[in-house]
């Protein structure tokens, strides 16, 4: 029998792994949105571990911060979108 | 009953955010990587976010999950989109495989405006496009037959933009002034060959 702290444990490890995934992304490139994009993939993936990990801890206050990286992640992707329209046109 | 649900839903989110991992890494372009990463992440944090407010069963950690979902449901279109708009005036190559590229003429690459069809059901298709002339531009100061606008790229004039007035239907001998707005028609390859001799 599997209990909710293995499935939380092997959440997080796919996670994890998807991290890696995106990061070989930013690494790579081989534009900057590819890099930009990448960026904000491991943000979102960043909430989700967040989630899981308040879970494993039984700490729900960590919710609270997968809200703030929520927003904040937008905003840095916001900014990075404007700053390459900018750089692409007049 | 409640942990199963719960599990199972964890399990899915996790597997939806490994799919976004693949698809960034695996897609041939950017478009399509983004078309990956953002279905599939916002996907993957509602139902991570939807089994975690299951798990602790608390209404205050159900409002948090919402609120989480709520966002991400929001901005990742409006990121996406912003990023895509933004990549495709930098010029980031679409993949080898794209078949048909609707934007393709369009899109007004200088003013970075979206232009629309002047007559839909015609083929080829008409465009009507505004172009500004800048003080740089090869053309300020000749005349509209000296711009070889309609001889050379095949874009006809129908009428300049000059401050607050307009002058429609404009003669050859009209001469173009810096800051002039130009509006064209033409095939979508005419007025692309017509803005890139107006330049500037």
């Amino acid at each position: 029998m599997i209990g909710m702290t293995q499935i939380a444990w092997i959440a997080l490890l796919v996670m994890s792994l998807a991290v890696v995934l995106a990061f070989v992304r930013l690494a790579y490139g081989p534009t900057l949105s590819d890099r930009v994009i990448a960026l904000d993939l491991i943000g979102t993936l960043a909430i989700g571990i967040i989630a899981v990990y308040a879970m494993v801890w039984g700490l729900p206050v960590l919710l609270d911060v997968a809200i703030v990286l929520a927003l904040i992640g937008f905003l840095g992707t916001i900014a990075f979108a404007s700053y390459l329209e900018r750089r692409a046109g007049p | 009953m409640r942990e199963i649900l719960s599990g199972t839903l964890i399990m899915i989110g996790a597997a939806f955010m490994l799919l976004g991992g693949i698809g960034i890494l695996r897609m041939p372009d950017l478009y399509t990587r983004m078309s990956a990463t953002t279905k599939v992440a916002t996907l993957g944090i509602g139902a991570i976010m939807l089994g975690v407010a299951i798990h602790f069963g608390e209404l205050e950690v159900l409002t948090r999950a919402l609120a989480v979902i709520a966002l991400v449901l929001l901005t990742t279109p409006v990121a996406a989109h912003m990023i895509g708009r933004a990549s495709y005036f930098a010029g980031v190559p679409l993949c080898k495989q794209t078949v048909v590229n609707e934007l393709q003429g369009h899109y007004d690459l200088r003013t970075h405006e979206l232009e629309s069809l002047a007559l839909p059901e015609l083929e080829p298709q008409l465009l009507i496009m505004r172009v500004q002339i800048s003080h740089r531009s090869a053309f300020a100061g000749k005349t509209l037959a000296e711009t070889g606008l309609r001889r050379h790229y095949r874009a006809t004039v129908l009428a300049i933009r000059r401050g607050s007035y307009v002058i429609p239907n404009p003669d050859g001998d009209v001469q173009l002034l810096p800051g002039d707005e130009l509006i064209l028609i033409g095939t979508p390859e005419q007025l692309r060959e017509a803005v890139k001799a107006i330049g500037g």
